[in-house]
């Protein structure tokens, strides 16, 4: 497991696009050391291999895919109609450097 | 020092469903920017995934076709990351279990076939659009959302030939399964490729660079054989191959750097909660598989059978229209090959000088196939078919009608008839008979002249020829 | 009392009547939403209300909603509705389409007078943390107290009788908590059960839509109309939907419930703990076998790391498409990365920041074994330790909260130390996915506290039966602020 340092967690921070203040970096690590002294226990369970990770709640395989037919799509002026910077029917950004 | 090549490639195949893969809006090109599109396509809060079947029923087919182990349970994962082209800042994708995995796929190389192993074929959704300017971006999300398979080879292309040979092969799966119009220059599949090499006998890999941007089956050739030799005057040069992203330069027939590599970026995937595995029966996947269209192999195979060369049965498979067109135009004549001249030749330029397509094309493969079968039995040369033809496109007539217009009769092949001209013709010619005794060939064209001349055309003048040389001897 | 505070069928029988009609109905509902102090509200939708109850005026008898004002909590999509999630980075959003659920309660024409505050996101549990800053407890007018979240403004909004239900959503215990701290039924179904589609995500996995009434009838009556296979959510269940009101007054007797022996010990509330057991014998004395058993207590003091690492895992991946570009607030920048940092950086609250910090280092590849991954096999022991109670039972019956109403300063941050296992354990029902119902026990210095009882996947009617015969037993059907009750247990 990565070390929790604060350049750890600010670096984490800043590739989900924000940043915090020393306080909350500082409060964050204090969060980080209780959850993470949980997180041992759970370990220590000792049969816990045996379960596969659990994303669904119970068993909910379905069959069911949608048939391929098209819907009427959005109206444009509709689509874009929460963007705040557009231009040419589109939305603007500065140029995405590749 | 000589190296060894390691190739490997991923390929993206934009799906031709008629609708997205998890959202019901239409996917088709559209020129007009942000037209096809469902809330989910711009990640709307609340919107929900919902998985497209006939998606699913084409990557079966070309897992089917790849020779790949099909999951009968599809799951799906989330791929994190924040780009400005990714409305959700996720992707779906297929990481921990893709639809098809440990397939191969036979390909032509010099003295033989082979085996490229395929490692994986999963499913996934396509990102916006961008149009990039001078100092801005504009993003249209018509693209977002379309159903993309992604085919991943294991490393065992050589080089650029194999390479453009793999991608045309899977090229040719896809788009004759129905998947995919399988068209690079447009962008509907996509080649990265990753390069290393290293000297001949060496275990260890090189180091891999990415290569991306490539725009046809050609440049997939092009640009490996470039990099192969790029690397390789580095590693002469005692130089150090870094890790990186490059991309084909079509104008300068070049790889450039794109960006260096530095940590692989981690994308945090875990199974994606909004969608419940989805449990697919045998009958499911066998009916995906029966159901799919003929393959281009199995085409290729069949159409050699009927006497068509090799390199006919490519022209005409290289577009699975005009396989159609001439599938339903064989019917209704003697001999395919006939058939398949006229489509490679008469037909295709007629298609080139006016700029349209196959699909384009008024004429029915019916009304080709008479037009072929007055070749064959109706006693018509082939010039007089290609008038016919000609008349045909040009005016929107019946062949019949063009022939009448044209008054073109159909020749006699009947060899009495066809004596009765030439003994006439002889009878006529003592001088002729006498110069020909005396050694001179040419009088033959003449004689022959005289007896067209005499039946208005009608005759059949190969014939005439033979008739001709028989009937000299005997005098 | 006045007609907004009497229950979804008797103003059904009024409507139907014509003793009260619609409108009138939604003109007292908005006065009182502009009336009320304790911050429930991101929008009042005083004109859509007012125009759609113009056109309600053949009462239709089948129809138990018609004519009925209701508000939903602000993570639900609502067309031409400004919609925040309580969160500065939806500021200014209105959605382009309604939620499945949204969509059925316009269609049974009840009538949405509004869009209720709640936690930033949904991810908090106190109803302090969204933009628009503390929701009080209408029980406390000192505003001393909280509601609790994160569905706080839905619960003040029914506990105040504004209106006599309200849509919320509840991803650990977000509707049944606060039902507790309000006197309130408080009521999510089956994962699968109500579709999902537009309510904005926090953890989908765990993520339920849920709703608050003030009796049990209510409750049933409302789960047949938003109930049922919906093909925008494909986690949406095909299981037929039943009457969930018809076998309410049937006899209980010969059922079985367990009560989790450590939940009620790590109360130290005696007072509740007594109320609580002597609930226990009212149900014995109405031929209902009440146990206790035993769950393993290192499981239930792993409830909330467990929920902590999964929930704030999946909600940093839900809230990545927040980024000013296409919805809320564009914020300028030199490059598309600043565009989209300058939008989080300042749409984010600190706390949720901190949130997606920990989602996000739980999610890496050299973290995800020990900690995403194992929580999650940890859920899988929990559900089953959960399902094998429920193999012998036919309810989990456990006090819903451990104190009433807890103060603004009192309040600890749940990421403490100490654990308390009876703060978090309804986030069984969401680990499980099953049904659970959260009604008034009793008033504690006029303040409520309540119960919980959970039952089997898709046995909601078995459920709202047992729940109508508790409510029987204490006697706080239709408790609110304006209706206030002693009752019996």
């Amino acid at each position: 497991m990565k070390k929790i340092t604060k350049e750890v967690l600010t670096d984490a921070a800043n590739r989900l696009l924000f940043t915090m203040s020393d306080e909350q970096y500082a409060k964050l690590e204090d969060e980080f050391k209780i959850l993470i002294k949980q997180m041992e226990k759970i370990g220590e369970i000792s049969d816990l291999d045996r379960y596969e990770p659990m994303t669904f709640p119970f068993d909910c395989t379905t069959t069911f895919m949608r048939e391929d037919v098209p819907e009427e799509p959005l109206p444009r002026e509709v689509a874009l109609k929460n963007a705040g910077s557009k231009q040419d029917e589109q939305i603007k950004l500065p140029k995405v450097v590749l | 020092m000589n190296f060894e090549a390691i190739i490997g490639i991923e390929i993206h195949v934009q799906q031709k469903t008629k609708s997205k893969m998890f959202s019901a809006a239409p996917n088709g090109f559209s020129r007009d920017p942000n037209t096809q599109i469902a809330p989910l396509d711009m990640a709307y809060p609340g919107t929900m995934p919902v998985v497209n079947k006939q998606a699913v029923i084409n990557a079966i087919r070309v897992a089917n076709a790849l020779h790949m182990e099909i999951d009968h349970t599809l799951y799906f994962d989330r791929k994190n990351y924040f780009y400005s082209d990714l409305p959700k800042g996720f992707q779906i994708t297929q990481q921990a279990r893709p639809i098809g995995k440990n397939g191969y796929v036979m390909v032509a190389v010099p003295g033989g076939m082979k085996k490229i192993r395929i490692e994986r074929i999963h499913m996934e959704e396509d990102t916006c659009k961008q149009e990039h300017f001078m100092d801005y971006s504009l993003l249209d999300y018509n693209r977002a959302g379309v159903p993309l398979c992604e085919i991943v080879s294991m490393p065992d292309i050589a080089n650029g030939t194999e390479a453009r040979e793999y991608a045309e092969a899977i090229r040719n799966i896809v788009v004759y399964s129905g998947t995919s119009d399988g068209k690079m220059e447009e962008g509907s599949m996509r080649c990265d490729t990753n390069v290393s090499i290293r000297p001949y006998g060496q275990k260890a890999f090189g180091t891999k660079v990415e290569v991306k941007n490539i725009n046809s089956f050609k440049n997939v050739e092009l640009a490996i054989d470039y990099e192969i030799k790029r690397q390789s005057q580095l590693l002469l040069q005692g130089k150090k191959i870094q890790q990186e992203t490059r991309r084909w330069d079509e104008a300068s027939g070049r790889t450039v750097l794109m960006r260096v590599k530095t940590d692989a970026v981690d994308y945090k995937y875990f199974c994606e909660p909004n969608i419940t595995p989805i449990h697919m029966s045998d009958e499911f996947i066998q009916k995906a598989i029966e159901t799919c269209p003929e393959l281009y192999d199995s085409k290729k195979e069949r159409y050699l059978k009927m006497g068509l060369s090799e390199t006919d049965v490519e022209v005409i498979l290289a577009n699975p229209k005009t396989a159609a067109y001439f599938e339903e135009g064989v019917p209704f004549v003697q001999n395919a090959k006939n058939l398949a001249n006229f489509l490679i030749v008469e037909i295709n330029s007629y298609l080139n000088k006016n700029g349209i397509t196959i699909q384009e094309l008024e004429l029915s493969p019916k009304t080709l196939g008479e037009i072929v079968t007055m070749q064959e039995k109706g006693g018509l040369s082939h010039k007089q078919c290609v008038d016919i033809l000609n008349k045909v496109l040009e005016e929107g007539v019946s062949p019949e009608e063009a022939k009448k217009d044209l008054k073109i009769v159909a020749q006699v092949s009947d060899t009495d008839t066809i004596l009765k001209f030439v003994k006439e013709a002889l009878d006529n010619n003592p001088q002729s008979i006498a110069d020909f005794k005396a050694g001179n060939q040419r009088v033959l064209g003449f004689l022959v002249g005289q007896v067209m001349k005499a039946s208005h055309g009608k005759v059949n003048p190969a014939e005439v020829s033979r008739l001709l040389r028989e009937e000299l001897e005997k005098r | 009392m006045n007609y907004l505070d009497l229950s979804i069928r008797e103003l059904h029988e009024a409507l139907l009547a014509k003793k009260v009609t619609p409108l009138e109905l939604t003109e007292e509902a908005l006065k009182r939403a502009h009336e009320n102090k304790d911050n429930a509200f991101e929008f009042i939708d005083d004109e859509g209300a007012i125009a759609f109850a113009k056109t309600l005026t053949e009462p239709e008898e089948n129809n138990p909603l018609w004519g009925i004002p209701y508000v939903a909590k602000d993570n639900f999509s609502t067309k031409g509705i400004p919609t925040t999630a309580s969160s500065d980075i939806l500021k200014g959003y209105v959605p382009i389409y309604d939620a499945t659920v949204i969509e059925k309660l316009s269609q049974a024409k009840a009538i949405l007078i509004g869009k209720t505050t709640l936690d930033e996101l949904a991810m908090g549990g106190s109803g302090t943390t969204g933009h628009l800053g503390k929701t009080y407890n209408p029980y406390d007018p000192e505003h001393k107290r909280q509601i609790g979240g994160s569905s706080c403004g839905s619960a003040v909004s029914v506990a105040a009788g504004i209106v006599p239900f309200a849509l919320g959503s509840d991803t650990g215990d977000s509707v049944r908590k606060p039902a507790s701290y309000g006197g309130l039924v408080g009521f999510k179904p089956t994962w699968g059960r109500i579709s999902r589609y537009g309510l904005f995500p926090f953890a989908p996995s765990l993520d339920h839509v849920a709703y608050f009434t003030r009796d049990v009838y209510s409750s049933a009556v409302l789960l047949d109309v938003l109930a049922g296979r919906d093909n925008h959510d494909s986690t949406s269940s095909n299981r037929p939907i039943e009457c969930y009101e018809e076998d309410l007054d049937k006899p209980v007797a010969g059922w079985k419930v367990a009560v989790i022996k450590q939940i009620l010990d790590s109360i130290s509330n005696e007072e509740i703990k007594n109320h609580f057991i002597h609930s226990i014998e009212c149900l014995k004395e109405a031929g209902i076998t009440v146990d206790f058993v035993d769950f393993d207590n290192k499981l239930l003091e792993s409830l909330y790391a467990t929920y902590m690492v999964i929930s704030c895992a999946e909600a940093t991946s839900n809230d990545a498409n927040l980024d000013g570009i296409k919805f809320g607030p564009f914020k300028e920048g030199k490059t598309y990365q600043e565009v989209m940092f300058n939008a989080r950086n300042e749409g984010f609250s600190e706390l949720i920041k901190r949130r997606f910090v920990i989602g996000s280092y739980c999610l890496m590849s050299e973290n995800q074994e020990e900690l995403f991954l194992r929580a999650q096999r940890n859920r899988a022991k929990i559900v089953e330790k959960t399902n094998a109670i429920l193999k012998d039972y036919d309810f989990i019956y456990v006090p819903a909260a451990p104190s009433v109403a807890p103060s603004f300063d009192s309040a600890s941050d749940r990421l403490s130390d100490e654990y308390l296992i009876a703060d978090n354990h309804l986030a069984l029902g969401n680990f499980a996915g099953l049904p659970s119902i959260t009604l008034p026990l009793f008033l504690e210095n006029g303040l409520p506290v309540g119960i919980n009882f959970m039952g089997r996947a898709f046995e909601e009617k078995k459920l709202f039966q047992m729940a109508n015969a508790f409510e029987k037993l204490s006697g706080l059907k239709d408790l609110s602020v304006n209706n206030k009750k002693e009752g019996n247990l």
